[in-house]
């Protein structure tokens, strides 16, 4: 099913009718494109490695289905990890082509405390009738993306059914769904490289850009940390609130998004900031996120283990504050040195 | 019943429409000011929390008939009395985000979506519960001992403070022991129809005493049910003083008394924050996409249309400076819409008609909703498929979403710089 509510966006977007956007405080021409020429390549560059890993993982999923054994496995679990970590590179980008039929939602529904994923699962599996990727797609943004591959890889319950891969329908499943990502990747880069010409030329897209930046950091303090660590809505500590619980890799998700941040969003700030003379700010940004990747370096690749040693927790929570003090010098001195402040977004409900 | 309230949409539409055109006759005694706009605002809040007092006190009441006399006819009431109270509570909504005293009392009354399965019997295929959360299969009616996050517990008696304590148990915002949805579960109980027509069929028995009762365990299903209703009267008599002109040291006294540019802030933050991420994004978006109607907002009455409607008209209120009380009286005074008017009148009129634009989608859907002949309730509108149903689902999106982008316009023109909230010195 499609929906016409992103096309809306999109449309908008591309006719340069993007009403969130705040005019920049001034506006130097060249210089503005040189900052969104970058932006733009740079996540081009981004998109196409995703485009380009999740094809990958089809074709191992293809591989794996026809030859299943611990080598095929290992190299499908491999592939749909670095997959996934493209993706999570450039999740932050949360305009232009990626909102088209909730694109987002389609590679990554999130958060999912009802486990709509695991619902949605049991309900193709079980049926009789043929999965193939239209029925997947029928069955809405939870069945279609990475999250849906990761139950069928790592899920525990349902690897000890008899329907666990290489089962016939659990893999009828995995292709169906792998071939979705690939498609819906690989339309991403090609769209993302159609609106070039249009991003460069808009100047409001230098703050939709920004806050795009601003939103994932918020997202990721807030949601992706702060719920499972029991220091948002609720002061339980909770791994199932984060993502990516299943595969045990929540927080070498969330240190592929801050390195994607830091690779495809960073250098074209650092032109801005430069251009309006705040090369301190820039510095200042640089070196955080360096030392704020760092700290990764002490953590695992899960959440779980973490959460349940006091020590463990301890290093998260300095990881956290680290990511927050990121957070607040992209808000409060980049954004606004730049003129640029955040406006309200879906993330405002509860 | 007053399941449209036809006075009050016509009164909502009719003051839309006026955009441009006219002033309120309200604003013609006082002049708006950010000050004046600010006050009227708590008036507006005021109106609206009594409203929803008296009608929460009318399903009380509607409740004790039921406990009473338990007959399909006696809960066919309570459950109109349910409906009724959701249209002033919906409307209030709008004054939740941004007024930390509402944000911080409200999941006692409206939390959702809730793992029912902790208040009473489920059907568990049906059933899908939040992840991790022990207390989702508590079944409290059944049960006196339980434990959730390694606490044991005896809960022998339900009283309206016993249940406040056990909302959020274990740390589950699922675990939603009080309030509206609790309510309704256990007047309708499961909605197991998935995407087809019908909502929850709980028979009048459950409330029966002696051996007429069904499902077991009626009387503790019958005080729990009696002393849900009482703490939403007594949460929401606590919510009206808070807006009370006539209580001193109130939330209201320290409103007015604070900076109006604060107060200007907590108004536009509430109506942009439910527009886009609370009803377009949590209660529409996220359950079309997903085709999930474990996230639709009133899922065991299906009277989700209603809901998302007076969200809507909540919006609507707190720009206009209006509200049609249930009584049929016009709220009126100094608004936001005022204010804009003055400065940049083209402005006004844009967000006047998209706030139209929006309350005729919401309209469309409450219409498809409750139509004589083959009605299309929100869960089916979800349905992977329906065509019809998403088109109308999006349709009230985009509105929502458009109508937040002059929101946000309309913040930078009144002086409001910052659209986080500032709930600072304002906790009570």
């Amino acid at each position: 099913m499609r929906h016409a509510f992103s096309q809306a966006l999109i449309i908008g977007a591309l006719l340069g009718t993007q009403p969130l956007s705040v005019a920049l405080a001034e506006s130097n021409e060249p210089a503005e494109q040189q900052a969104r020429a970058l932006w733009h390549q740079q996540i081009a560059a981004g998109y196409q490695a995703l485009s380009t890993s999740a094809q990958r993982l089809s074709d191992t999923a293809t591989r794996y289905c026809e030859t299943p054994n611990d080598n095929t496995r290992q190299l499908l679990v491999s592939h749909w990890r670095e997959a996934f970590f493209d993706w999570q590179a450039v999740r932050f980008v949360d305009f232009g082509p990626i909102e088209l039929d909730s694109r987002a939602w389609q590679l990554q529904f999130w958060p999912d405390p009802k486990n709509l994923v695991g619902t949605k699962a049991r309900q193709l599996l079980s049926s009789d009738t043929p999965i193939d990727r239209q029925r997947v797609t029928d069955s809405g943004v939870a069945a279609e993306g990475f999250p849906m591959l990761e139950y069928l890889l790592f899920d525990e319950p349902f690897n000890q059914t008899e329907q666990a891969l290489p089962d016939g329908r659990g893999c009828a499943l995995l292709l169906a769904t792998a071939t979705i990502v690939e498609d819906n990747t690989t339309q991403l880069a090609t769209d993302w490289q159609a609106l070039a010409e249009h991003y460069q030329a808009t100047d409001s897209y230098s703050a939709t850009t920004v806050r795009s930046a601003m939103t994932a950091l918020d997202i990721l303090v807030h949601k992706r940390l702060g719920e499972p660590m029991g220091l948002g809505s609720s002061q339980r500590r909770l791994v199932y609130a984060g993502d990516a619980w299943r595969s045990g890799q929540s927080i070498a998700a969330a240190e592929a998004s801050l390195s994607g941040l830091q690779r495809y969003f960073l250098p074209g700030l650092i032109r801005k900031l430069e251009q309006a003379d705040q090369r301190g700010i820039a510095d200042d940004l640089t070196d955080q996120f360096q030392t704020t990747l760092a700290r990764f370096d002490a953590l695992p690749d899960d959440l779980a283990s973490v959460l349940e040693d006091d020590q463990r927790y301890a290093q998260l929570q300095n990881l956290y504050i680290a990511v927050q003090q990121l957070e607040q010098t992209l808000e409060l001195q980049a954004a606004v040195a730049l003129g640029i402040r955040q406006g309200f977004n879906s993330n405002d409900g509860d | 019943m007053r399941t449209l309230q036809p006075l009050a949409v016509a009164t909502a539409i009719a003051s839309l429409t006026m955009a441009g055109c006219s002033t309120f006759a309200g604003t013609a005694q006082t002049p708006a000011t950010p000050e004046s706009v600010v006050s009227h605002y708590s008036d507006l809040a005021l109106a609206t929390y009594e409203d929803a007092l008296t009608t929460a006190q009318r399903l009380d009441t509607a409740v004790d008939a039921l406990l009473d006399n338990p007959t399909e006819q006696t809960l066919a009431s309570a459950k109109q009395a349910w409906l009724a109270a959701r249209v002033p509570y919906q409307q209030s909504e709008v004054f939740r985000f941004g007024n930390a005293v509402v944000d911080d009392w409200e999941g006692q009354l409206n939390a959702w979506p809730l793992d029912e399965g902790l208040i009473d019997y489920v059907e568990t295929t049906h059933y899908q519960y939040e992840l991790g959360n022990e207390g989702a299969s508590a079944n409290l009616v059944a049960n006196s001992q339980l434990t959730v996050g390694g606490e044991a517990l005896t809960v022998n008696t339900f009283t309206p403070q016993v249940l406040a304590d056990l909302n959020e148990i274990g740390g589950s915002e699922a675990n939603v022991a009080t309030g509206y949805h609790a309510i309704e579960f256990l007047l309708w109980g499961q909605d197991l129809n998935g995407f087809d027509a019908g909502n929850g069929n709980r028979p009048a028995t459950d409330y029966a005493t002696g051996n007429d009762c069904t499902n077991g365990n009626c009387d503790r299903r019958r005080a729990y049910l009696d002393a849900a209703t009482d703490l939403l009267v007594d949460d929401l008599e606590w919510m009206t003083d808070q807006w009370s002109p006539e209580m001193a040291g109130n939330y209201r006294a320290s409103l007015v008394a604070d900076d109006a540019t604060t107060g200007l802030q907590k108004m536009l933050f509430g109506m942009g924050s439910l527009s886009l991420g609370e009803l377009a994004g949590e209660r529409m978006k996220v359950a079309l996409e997903a085709n999930s109607p474990e996230d639709e907002h009133d899922c065991f009455s299906d009277n989700t249309h209603n809901s998302h409607y007076y969200n809507g008209l909540g919006v609507v209120n707190v720009y206009t400076g209006t509200y049609q009380t249930i009584d049929g009286k016009l709220v009126e005074g100094p608004s936001l819409s005022d204010l804009v008017a003055a400065d940049q009148p083209e402005l006004d009129t844009t967000l006047r008609q998209q706030l139209e634009t929006s309350m005729t989608a919401l309209g469309a859907i409450k219409s498809a909703a409750e139509a004589p002949s083959n009605p299309m309730a929100f869960d089916q509108m979800i349905e992977p498929g329906n065509q019809a149903g998403s088109t109308l689902v999006n349709t009230a999106i985009q509105s929502l979403v458009a109508q937040t982008y002059s929101i946000e316009q309309v913040a930078q023109t009144v002086g409001v710089n910052d659209l986080q909230p500032d709930d600072a010195g304002h906790a009570f």
